[in-house]
């Protein structure tokens, strides 16, 4: 008894051995999670370059972003493919992909959905490679070739219509998401309801319309929430595809901080600066949330659950 | 209101078969049901007249014509599911008025028809409400609309009462009774409940395993028993039933077991004495005997092993060796723990199989055609 | 009440609206899909042919596009087997740490009591708000500090490191499942807490493990954002990068080359996705579910 309370010790011990197994998972999370975050808030006000100095500036930075002549255009750019895609792609399309391969026979359900997420596990690179293909300016392209065949003149495809080349291209893999989420939602629902629809009279459309949309409406909610800012930061395919151009035409919010950072065209590693625009897209991403969160009433949907229960 | 003919009606799932070679007639008006433990097929049968399934084999009539390939919603039948499937997005005023808004009808029509119903079951005062917010009896009576307001030749209900608690039960046991009488219209329960089946309905089927047993009024299931299975199925507490041999001792007809012998009465003797065989089960509803204290008859001593009290009655339990034996007794008569009495079975009451699980009377039956 | 009300008139019509909804739900389906089938078709047909005329109608069938296997297309890339045994090494280390360190993570979370265990099942939940992609300055600011620039290490630690919290949740569902008597019973029986882990929950979770193993792999195995901002010498390129160059040098002229070597990239890709297909659509579900 003199070695203390041995209660206290065995907690201890415990606590101890909890730590141990979190150490690794904490490490990495501080590390490359929570460090970074900080980081870059913190070199946002500075106006660090390729010499990785830390000179604070203030709000240097921001005043620059006020006076970027390229801002507007970059922020209508990140508002037309943010919204863009969401609209045409992540929720409706994803909603069509979820309502057909449910009502269709279950294995080509399976196969179509295995198809729309095949995209999404592809190597970006890869990805990106089929579209310069298909959007070839040459006559080497899948489209060009056709227009030649018809005698038609090849077109410069990613240059006349980069806003629909990033809608296209981003939101064929976006689209598999919702339709994964909402063909769960959809398989969730209890039959009984549908067939009780059925019974009612309704049809496939007055079944969707009136049951299946009204019953998924969290989830459908929840999509748009949460691929509003999958969007707004994902500029990987677009760098791939048309490095944001032609003169900034396709550049949006994300790509631009990335390309003040490292692109080489630049000449100098504008990290400061880039630091600061990635700072205002975390905060334009949390206003977005916030707004979700008021307008969805996510508050009220997270109880809705318990009242359905009979 | 129509009639309902099924024909060598069968559902396979795969190799699964659900409903096999079912043949049932209902009359027009009539109220009947679908009696069986679960994954009998009963269900199935159900969603096959509704149109949810399409029968695998067979023929679906109402009113002698062939709806088979007749869509759920031309078909004229009201559902109400065990889930009672009340749509949680919309008040009650618009799940019942759903059917007809799908149908077109005009709004003021609706609203007529919504509330007439609504008065007919007593929840005008819950339209307003949203289905999460009522009781388990009030969504019940609100599916009972849903499936009315549309004026269905045909009223399905698939185990209606089952999420009930016992006294709710038996209210809207008669509830529905008194609606389906009002209404005039051609209704099939589905249940698992043997009471709910007997008393509501005019006509009952026992169905095991997909196969129809027996399609009569409840005193008939009752009384003759086809097989064994609608034998020990019917009745609370259960029949007795007891593996015997036939035979004659000293010229006497007689039922043997390793523990008793059970003398019958003559005309037993000569039915049983006609067939080829000395083995069969005997069935006696615990009702269907008296206990006394000295002996009458044809009867057989037993020595009390439990008994539970059932507030109208008495269950006396009896051991014969392996066999146990219950005999309800009327509340007068007192029992103990190991007293000794005379089991006195009423001989004309009591049920004989054959090894098939036949009827002996069903058989007889068999041989005058 | 007209007697007859069930006319079957009314079958053939409905039979025939109900066989044309679904033809034209296949019709659009099929019509969708295209653009996707047609692209992946491309890999393989324009892999083994030459100029294709009109940029799809095959020519003659070749090999010529795979000499890169035995022969760099330029002077200034690395042999094509170094960098695929690169990517391996990628996708392989991603998968050991994020799979070890999410388990063990998952564990303590889910089945031990500690100071803080709700702080850091919120905080992986918050973490998730802010998008990797946005926090690449800090983590080249922070591989350069330690060291990590231009090595592989970095990457796979980077990539590892932002995988952990939805690895953390998918493999705490898992648990979660467990039944807490089959753990009581062991400690009961004799087992220290970590031979409980060891012996009896990690078999259990195996199905979870799989599952976080499989996406942990094709992550890697596709990595690109990071290993071309923090990765420029060619010794450490990865197929990625090999692409990049590819697209970068010859942009628009030799297709041929490009869809062999993505073909190339893509095999272990397709062949892991047709058998996990399945698991990966759950997961996919799963995770989000869990917060991510």
């Amino acid at each position: 008894m003199s070695s203390g309370d041995p209660k206290r010790t065995g907690r201890a011990k415990g606590y101890l051995q909890a730590f141990l197994f979190l150490l690794p998972g904490l490490i990495l999370i501080l590390l490359f999670f929570l460090a970074p975050v900080i980081i870059t808030a913190v070199m946002g006000f500075t106006n660090m370059d390729y010499r990785f100095q830390w000179n604070f500036i203030g709000l240097g930075n921001f005043f620059r972003m006020a006076d970027d002549f390229l801002i507007p255009k970059i922020l209508i750019n990140t508002l037309v493919y943010t919204f863009g895609t969401l609209a045409i792609f992540n929720v409706t399309f994803g909603l069509i992909l979820a309502l057909l391969t449910t009502s269709i026979s279950e294995r080509v359900g399976l196969f179509f959905r295995a198809l729309w997420l095949l995209p999404r596990f592809t190597p970006p690179v890869v990805y990106a490679a089929i579209w310069l293909w298909i959007l070839s300016p040459t006559r080497n392209g899948l489209l060009n070739g056709l227009r030649v065949a018809m005698g038609l003149r090849p077109i410069a495809w990613i240059s006349q219509f980069p806003w629909g080349v990033i809608i296209i291209t981003n939101g064929i893999i976006g689209a598999s998401m919702g339709m994964l989420i909402f063909t769960s939602a959809i398989k969730a629902i209890p039959r009984d309801y549908l067939w009780a629809a059925r019974v009612d009279g309704a049809s496939w459309f007055q079944e969707v319309r009136h049951i299946v949309l009204p019953l998924i409406r969290w989830p459908l909610m929840f999509i748009t929430a949460y691929q509003t800012l999958s969007l707004l930061t994902s500029y990987e395919y677009i760098l791939l595809i048309t490095q944001g151009g032609p003169f900034h035409a396709s550049e949006v919010w994300s790509l631009y901080a990335y390309n003040k950072a490292f692109s080489a065209y630049a000449g100098t590693y504008e990290f400061g600066y880039a630091a600061a625009l990635a700072t205002v897209l975390v905060l334009i991403g949390t206003v977005a949330s916030i707004a979700y969160w008021k307008i969805f009433r996510f508050r009220e949907m997270m109880a809705q659950p318990r009242i359905e229960v009979s | 209101m129509a009639s309902i003919r099924l024909e060598r009606l069968t559902k396979k799932f795969g190799k699964v078969v659900a409903v096999n070679n079912l043949n049932l007639e209902v009359r027009d008006g009539e109220f009947i049901a679908l009696l069986g433990p679960s994954g009998c097929g009963k269900t199935t049968t159900l969603l096959m007249i509704a149109g949810i399934y399409r029968p695998t084999e067979g023929n679906i009539y109402f009113d002698d014509v062939l709806v088979n390939d007749v869509a759920p919603k031309d078909r004229y039948v009201g559902l109400v599911f065990q889930s009672y499937a009340l749509y949680p997005h919309m008040r009650v005023y618009d799940n019942i008025a759903f059917p007809l808004k799908l149908a077109k009808v005009p709004r003021k029509e609706i609203d007529r028809k919504v509330h007439e119903v609504a008065k007919l079951t007593k929840i005008e005062e819950l339209l307003d409400r949203m289905p999460g917010q009522l009781s388990g009896g009030q969504q019940q009576r609100v599916a009972l609309c849903r499936a009315l307001v549309k004026e269905p030749e045909i009223l399905l209900l698939d185990e209606p009462l089952s999420n009930l608690d016992a006294r709710l039960r038996i209210e809207t046991r008669a509830e529905i009774k008194r609606l389906q009488r009002e209404l005039g219209i051609t209704s099939i329960l589905v249940t698992h409940d043997q009471v709910e089946a007997l008393t509501m309905s005019e006509r009952v089927a026992v169905m095991h395993q997909g196969v129809l047993q027996q399609y009569g009024p409840p005193d008939e299931l009752y009384d003759r028993p086809r097989n064994l299975f609608v034998a020990s199925f019917i009745g609370d507490p259960p029949m007795n039933l007891i593996p015997v041999e036939f035979k004659k001792t000293d010229g006497k007809p007689a039922l043997v077991t390793d523990s008793f012998v059970l003398p019958l009465a003559e005309a037993w003797g000569e039915v049983l004495g006609q067939m080829d065989q000395g083995e069969f089960t005997l069935g006696i509803r615990p009702e269907d005997v008296r206990l006394s204290t000295e002996k009458e008859g044809n009867a057989l001593l037993g020595e009390v092993f439990l008994t539970e009290p059932l507030g109208g009655g008495t269950l006396v339990h009896f051991r014969f060796g392996e066999i146990s034996f219950r005999v309800l007794a009327p509340r007068e008569i007192k029992v103990d723990v190991g007293d000794k009495l005379w089991i006195i079975p009423d001989q004309e009451k009591l049920h004989l199989f054959t090894k098939d699980g036949l009827s002996v009377r069903e058989v007889g039956r068999q041989d005058a055609h | 009440m007209a007697t007859h009300r069930f006319t079957p008139g009314s079958l053939e019509r409905e039979r025939r609206k109900q066989k044309l909804l679904r033809f034209s739900m296949y019709v659009f389906l099929i019509l969708a899909s295209l653009p996707i089938v047609v692209g992946y078709l491309w890999l393989f047909v324009g892999a083994f042919t030459g100029n294709l005329v009109y940029g799809f109608v095959p020519q003659e069938l070749t090999v010529a596009n795979w000499s890169f296997l035995w022969e760099s297309p330029s002077p200034a890339w690395p042999n094509i087997w170094r960098t695929f045994a690169n990517t391996f090494f990628l996708a392989a280390g991603v998968t050991v740490i994020m799979v070890v360190v999410s388990t063990s993570a998952a564990y303590v979370v889910s089945r031990m009591y500690f100071p803080g265990r709700s702080m850091i099942l919120a905080s992986t939940l918050i973490l998730h708000a802010f998008p990797a992609i946005t926090l690449l300055i800090a983590l080249y600011y922070i591989l350069r500090t330690l060291g990590l620039l231009d090595s592989l290490w970095g990457v796979i630690l980077v990539r590892a490191g932002l995988m952990v919290p939805f690895g953390i949740w998918v493999m705490k569902g898992f648990f979660d499942d467990i039944p807490w008597d089959i753990e009581m019973s062991a400690l009961i029986d004799g087992a220290t807490r970590f031979q409980t882990f060891w012996k009896v929950m990690l078999p259990l979770v195996k199905p979870g493990i799989a599952a976080i193993a499989v996406f942990a792999f094709m992550a890697g195995w596709a990595e690109y954002i990071f290993l071309v901002t923090f990765v420029r010498d060619p010794n450490s390129w990865t197929l990625s990068s090999y692409i990049n160059a590819i697209i970068g040098n010859y942009r628009f002229t030799n297709y041929g080359l490009l869809a062999a070597v993505s073909l190339f990239y893509m095999f272990p890709v397709l062949l892991f996705f047709l058998l996990t297909q399945k698991l990966l659509m759950k997961v996919t579900v799963g995770g989000i579910k869990g917060g991510r």
